[in-house]
């Protein structure tokens, strides 16, 4: 579970302060997925820092499962932009290097890895680096990495947005495919309102400007076999994108 | 490799052919023909210019060693963090520009005329390539990929070695690679003060004898040491930084 309580962030630098996200209150339940949407520059990113462990000091709290957020307690899936993958380190090793850097022996299975490699499609790929990959591949070994251990909380930063219309929509199914498996509460930020529809059970939009939640919308079409194609999922489609445009209107009038 | 050295023997005769075609249109003693020095080279490496290429070798290596080890943590210090770059950086870039052969008098007073003034000259050429290109090569690399280390509880003995020491290599080789020439030239002119032994004291003590056999064959023997030391450096490279040659 993830709850989020009153928070805001505020990055000084030497001539101003700027507050990124602003009392900001949400829960995630346990094995729940939450889209988070908003327009740029709205403090997706941020948040997702936040509850990441990556920002030093905040206001409100950020608890996983009961307990602040520690990165050295917790294990916290971290996927961002563009796959974070390292250059100069295998497919192997990139997938072996959270287990690693966590100084599990128990994680360090061989057979952990071997597993999900197997389960992403990955196999007979071990040995090559990530440049050699096209970009579903590497998302793949960015999947990989994440759910190889098992995390606690798995965060995602724009996750699917480098890829083209068709390896994205195969991504997501891969993605739901071990997120049922492992069943990790689940945060990831997007700009594709379809993405937000077919992943998050929740949806959360964060209005233009002050990094505040305007919206907090539950997904009924969340799960629904072959959502994509049907009616609803369109009708719902317009409708989210109704609320978010009269939202950011509202917020650049003010 | 086999191909590698082809190119390397077809480069060293063309230059050995434009060395015999001066020579004979010039025809004076002062170019001797490719030929006799080869042979004289043949004579005397073993007998006389072995030992002096030995300390010459030596005098870079630990030089390139002292730059190394100051080089490189003070290269990551001022990449990975802000502060130690505001404070060190305008030193490095005060010191950055002296010609460091004009320092050779003080480091011989400080030094003495033996072989550690001329291991800190060294030193010092290559140092600031060595920090400069470190810490650019960390300067460069994207948050984005820190950020999965972090979210995991990373310690900064993690990082160095996951991200910064990986990240940095090629950029450190390279300007070892860029500094090592001038280091070399520089070597030679130290070798004519205060010392017997290394190839700057063999080149110059042969041209002072009128023997320029000898000469010559001291400047081919001081191309071969680079042509090692490059050709180390290339295979390092391959070695510790293959994920770019995929």
């Amino acid at each position: 579970m993830i709850e989020i309580n009153d928070l805001t962030v505020t990055y000084k630098s030497d001539k101003e302060q700027y507050t990124a996200i602003k009392n900001v209150t949400m829960t995630i339940p346990d094995g729940g997925t939450c889209a988070l949407i908003g327009p740029s520059g709205c403090g997706k990113s941020t948040l997702l820092k936040a509850v990441a462990g990556l920002i030093p000091s905040f206001e409100g709290n950020v608890e996983i499962n009961g307990a602040p957020v520690n990165p050295k307690e917790q294990t916290i899936g971290f996927m961002p932009q563009n796959y974070g993958l390292l250059p100069w380190r295998t497919v192997y090793d990139n997938i072996a290097l959270g287990m690693k850097i966590k100084k599990s022996p128990a994680l360090l299975d061989k057979n952990t890895i071997k597993g999900v490699m197997h389960q992403l499609g990955l196999e007979g790929l071990g040995h090559r680096y990530p440049k050699e990959l096209s970009g579903g591949q590497q998302q793949r070994v960015a999947l990989a990495r994440v759910f190889a251990l098992k995390p606690d909380i798995l965060l995602m930063d724009e996750p699917f947005s480098a890829l083209d219309a068709i390896t994205r929509e195969e991504m997501q199914d891969v993605f739901l495919k071990l997120w049922r498996k492992f069943e990790v509460s689940t945060i990831f930020v997007t700009h594709y309102v379809e993405e937000a529809l077919y992943l998050g059970q929740k949806i959360v939009i964060l209005s233009a400007g002050s990094g505040s939640i305007s919206n907090v919308i539950d997904n009924p079409l969340f799960g629904v076999e072959n959502v994509r194609g049907q009616e609803k999922f369109f009708q719902m489609g317009l409708k989210l994108r109704e609320i978010i445009k009269k939202d950011w209107e509202q917020a650049w009038e003010s | 490799m086999g191909k590698l050295i082809k190119w390397y023997f077809l480069a060293a005769v063309f230059l050995s052919v434009v060395w015999l075609v001066i020579s004979e249109i010039v025809s004076l003693p002062i170019i001797p023909s490719p030929f006799l020095v080869a042979e004289n080279l043949a004579d005397i490496f073993m007998k006389y210019i072995a030992i002096h290429s030995l300390y010459s070798l030596m005098r870079i290596g630990a030089g390139l060693l002292l730059a190394i080890v100051v080089g490189l943590p003070l290269g990551v210090l001022m990449g990975y963090f802000a502060r130690a770059d505001k404070v060190l950086a305008p030193l490095v870039y005060l010191t950055y520009p002296i010609p460091k052969i004009a320092l050779l008098p003080i480091l011989m007073l400080l030094f003495g005329v033996g072989d550690s003034s001329k291991i800190v000259m060294i030193f010092l050429i290559i140092v600031f390539q060595v920090v400069v290109a470190v810490r650019d090569g960390i300067r460069s690399i994207p948050k984005e990929t820190y950020y999965p280390l972090y979210s995991l509880g990373a310690s900064f003995t993690d990082i160095f070695w996951e991200v910064l020491w990986p990240a940095s290599l090629p950029k450190f080789i390279t300007a070892v690679r860029v500094a090592l020439a001038t280091a070399i030239s520089v070597l030679f002119f130290t070798e004519t003060f205060g010392t017997q032994y290394g190839m700057g004291y063999f080149i110059m003590d042969a041209w002072l004898r009128v023997n320029y056999l000898e000469m010559y064959s001291g400047i081919v023997v001081l191309s071969f040491i680079g042509l090692i030391l490059f050709s180390a450096i290339d295979i390092i490279e391959k070695q510790a930084c293959h994920w770019q040659y995929k």
